[in-house]
């Protein structure tokens, strides 16, 4: 190493909310051209050291160092100017505005200074650009609210890699940006994460998908409740230690294995279509089985079960529960009939985030708290205890709004939602996303005793490691079609992919 | 720490003002307190009922993510038609039961109408606004109904023990029925869920329009009530009546810690709300401050009370994890 300083170290950082201590000395280095892993459990308080770096939170103790010269951030105005871009775990982009426009955001092409007019021909043409240059097959033009959840990370990805002039930007910081992301987008991702070091960039990378990590880490730092427990370069510990830093033990398996009886079919659809979405999807599922879903990010694959739940009905096609044909038109008539649908943007469509964590556990089945035409708060508080416990959602308390807990908890949060409401066919749209190594073992076993005990799980993921671990089934997906349906026990990664992104 | 003082900051201004005017009343005037007599609480009382009672309605409405504009005007149409009905011979319980049918009526619309039109609240019920208004003038030709029996006072005018009026009463119990249904019952649970976020309770399997209408019909009968206590106060129908109350309305769920945004509220909150807006007007007068002062004085504690919301609202935004 050279005398020259890190493009960026945070030294001491202690930060607590409401007396718990969240962070506490925590050290952290980042050097330009290179990329450091962050990794640790959920609520490790990964989040929360970056947005102190982002100017969103300010640290109780300790210092941040640009290039060896201490800054303070008092909002996030002051990070961005001083070069520190930030993509969130949660995204944050203006619904109502177009691609082009959310990527410029703040920081449009004027057509003239003085008037502020903006040349909305120029912007798009400058997003094109960009998008092009990345790789990701986006419309400038679109409307963001109504892009995936996938799409819209690939704009956060595109507002934050672009937001550098010259050298003014050094660090940027990107929490979480594939946890929706397909393999085929994130080799593009990776691949702009190359370019940026290249070009001098210090990049900070938080992923709880470890295995995504060697392609691109140089450092590693591990969090773990708070504290740092691990800082050295990437390589000099194996998977195997690094989770035992992350969890303080070690995990026997990933995939816990199942004994499901296979029974009666409970799920069957057929010839749905909402074109240009999806068109002519035919499957079933049966009680005891997981079937997969595999696609590319704009397969059709939210849209379809979307669709089965009856949260934006379907144009044509049936589909039956339980051998009964049933119409979806509302959720409310789903949930009814024991179908439930973790969504895939848990801010958007899935929790309540300023009401307590128990509201939001119970909020799919208040029915089955009511007596006397009351709630009982003492079943609630007992049942969502018991997905605490089960779940390991931390912190444990019933009362804590849930948008305040880290983004893998409030995922646990969701699920626990569906498993309250006692559903018997359970559509599960990226039920990982954003959990880490060691929780996401217990949901995979949840998810085994509820096919043990009867029920069907359709289960949609970008994860292919997970699909091919927990499904019994695969069905690929592509531009709306089901196109393959593969055996999990013997296909390989390589063939889901081949159907996923053949002619293209 | 500042979420306690939230949840106080309402409480402890009310207290504040309830010593600060006995005091000025001593040293500015130099007599003793009329305020903190019985005679002149009752009379706030009674003067606050009417907001109170469609406040807590609209407590429920704005929690859900709502609001309505058209209350007022609802007032003024049920007592027209309430008092046409008095006046051509139904019994008097009859034609205030009429009025809280109206008001249900309307508010019903409203909320069918918001879903529906899928228009923002805010705009279907300022044509509300004109539409009730415009209907009650038109039906009794912008005259107030005269001609209705004595015993139409009663409402308003009874009194228990001397000095509790029938109104005051009448306000204990509907806001121990909000309470109640806001804090222990499915209803409003949902009334939270919905408006903390509207698509995630839709997609946990809410019928949210069906209950979205519940809430606007429960606060268009709750106006439709304040319309019969006014129509008993005046023994008129009062085509004009409740005009501007929407404000008073809102101001009350506003300053009691109520969001705009929606997912917060509370009963209690709502009253103290209610009671500090008539504490200030009723201290003014004691006091002989200019009603236009006055006026100046409740704005501002509208946009303080607002300014309070937004600032906390931002704080946890800013924090999701
Ligand atoms: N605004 C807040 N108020 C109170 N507690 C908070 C707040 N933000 C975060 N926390 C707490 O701080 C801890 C760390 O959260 P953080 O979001 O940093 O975790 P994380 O490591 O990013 O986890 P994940 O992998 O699940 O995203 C958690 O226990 C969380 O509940
Ligand atoms: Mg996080």
């Amino acid at each position: 190493m050279s005398s020259q300083p890190p493009a960026l170290e945070m030294r001491g950082i202690r930060k607590s909310f409401a007396g718990n201590i969240v962070l506490e000395h925590v050290n952290l280095t980042a050097r330009s051209g290179e990329a450091l892993a962050l990794v640790g459990e959920n609520g490790a308080g990964k989040s929360t050291l970056m947005k102190i770096l982002a100017g969103v939170h300010q640290p109780d103790d300790g210092e941040i160092l640009l290039d060896g010269t201490v800054v303070k951030f008092a909002r996030p105005a002051d990070a961005l100017a001083a070069g520190v871009a930030m993509i969130y775990q949660e995204l944050s982009l203006a619904p109502h505005l177009t691609v082009a426009e959310n990527i410029f955001l703040g920081r449009e092409p004027l057509q003239s200074a003085t008037f502020g007019l903006i040349n909305q021909r120029d912007l798009n043409a400058r997003a094109q650009k960009l998008l092009d240059e990345y790789g990701f097959k986006l419309d400038p033009k679109m409307r963001v609210g109504r892009l995936s959840a996938a799409d819209r990370q690939l704009v956060e990805i595109t507002r934050a890699a672009s937001s550098h002039t010259g050298d003014s930007r050094r660090v940027i910081v990107m929490d979480e940006p594939t946890s929706s992301l397909t393999d085929r987008e994130v080799e593009e991702l990776f691949r702009l994460i190359r370019d940026l070091k290249k070009r001098g960039m210090a990049i900070i990378y938080i992923s709880h998908r470890l295995e995504e990590l060697p392609e691109i880490a140089d450092q590693l730092t591990i969090l773990r409740d708070g504290h740092a427990v691990y800082n050295g370069r990437w390589g000099e510990i194996g998977t195997d230690e690094m989770i035992r830093h992350m969890a303080g033990r070690a995990l026997k398996e990933i995939f816990p294995p199942r004994k499901a009886q296979i029974g009666d079919v409970k799920l069957r659809v057929t010839d749905l279509s909402r074109p240009p979405k999806f068109q002519h999807v035919s499957f079933n599922a049966r009680a005891g089985e997981v079937v997969g879903i595999a696609g590319l990010a704009g397969a059709g694959r939210t849209e379809l079960v979307e669709a089965i739940f009856g949260a934006t009905p379907a144009d044509s096609g049936q589909v039956e529960i339980n051998s009964e044909p049933f119409t979806a038109i509302h959720p409310n008539a789903s949930v009814k009939r024991g179908l439930s649908l973790l969504t895939e943007d848990r801010k958007r469509t899935g929790l309540c985030l300023n009401l307590p964590l128990s509201t939001n556990v119970t909020l799919a089945n208040v029915g089955a708290l009511v007596q006397g035409g009351r709630l009982q708060r003492k079943v609630e508080l007992n049942a969502t205890t018991n997905y605490i416990q089960k779940l390991s959602i931390r912190p444990p308390s019933p009362g804590k709004a849930v948008g305040r807990l880290s983004g893998g908890n409030q995922q646990k949060s969701l699920l626990a939602r569906w498993l309250f409401a006692e559903s018997r066919v359970f559509l599960l749209d990226e039920p990982t996303r954003g959990v880490d190594v060691a929780a996401r073992a217990e949901i995979y076993r949840e998810i085994n005793e509820l096919a043990e005990a009867g029920a069907a799980v359709v289960m949609v993921s970008s994860d292919l490691p997970e699909l091919l671990g927990m499904a019994d089934r695969i069905l690929v997906m592509r531009r709306g079609r089901l196109v393959a349906e593969l055996n999990a026990r013997q296909t390989t990664q390589e063939e889901v992919l081949k159907h996923a992104a053949l002619e293209e | 720490m500042s979420d306690w003082l939230k949840r106080f900051l309402p409480f402890l201004s009310l207290i504040a003002l309830c010593a600060i005017i006995p005091l000025a009343e001593y040293f500015i005037l130099g007599h003793d307190s009329k305020f903190l007599t019985a005679g002149n609480l009752a009379a706030i009382a009674r003067q606050t009922a009417v907001i109170t009672i469609m406040a807590m309605g609209m407590t429920m409405v704005m929690v859900s993510g709502g609001i309505d504009l058209s209350v007022g005007s609802i007032v003024g149409l049920s007592s027209v038609v309430g008092a046409m009905a008095m006046a051509s011979g139904t019994p008097v319980l009859g034609g205030f039961l009429i009025c809280l049918a109206v008001g249900a009526a309307c508010g019903w619309l409203n909320g069918a109408a918001v879903n529906l039109l899928k228009i923002p609240a805010f705009i279907v019920t300022l044509g509300g606004m004109g539409i009730y208004r415009g209907l009650g003038l038109y039906i009794c030709d912008g005259n107030a109904v005269v001609g209705l029996p004595q015993s139409a006072g009663y409402l308003a005018e009874k009194t228990f023990l001397g000095f509790i009026p029938l109104p005051l009463l009448i306000v204990i119990a509907i806001a121990l029925i909000v309470h109640f249904v806001l804090s222990q019952t499915q209803l409003g649970r949902y009334c939270y869920a919905m408006g903390s976020n509207l698509e995630a309770a839709r997609y946990a399997g809410i019928r949210v329009s069906r209950y979205q209408i519940m809430y606007y019909a429960i606060l268009g009968a709750l106006s439709g009530l304040a319309g019969a206590i006014e129509t008993s106060r005046t023994v008129t129908g009062q085509p004009n009546g409740g005009e501007g109350y929407e404000l008073n309305v809102i101001a009350a769920v506003v300053i009691g810690g109520g969001s705009l945004s929606g997912g917060q509220g509370t009963v209690v909150g709502t009253i103290i709300g209610s009671l500090i807006m008539g504490v200030l007007a009723n201290g003014g007068n004691l006091l002989q401050i200019s009603p236009f002062i006055q006026k100046i004085v409740i704005g501002a504690v509208i946009v303080l009370a607002v300014t309070f919301d937004e600032f906390q609202r931002r704080r946890v935004e800013s924090t999701e994890a």
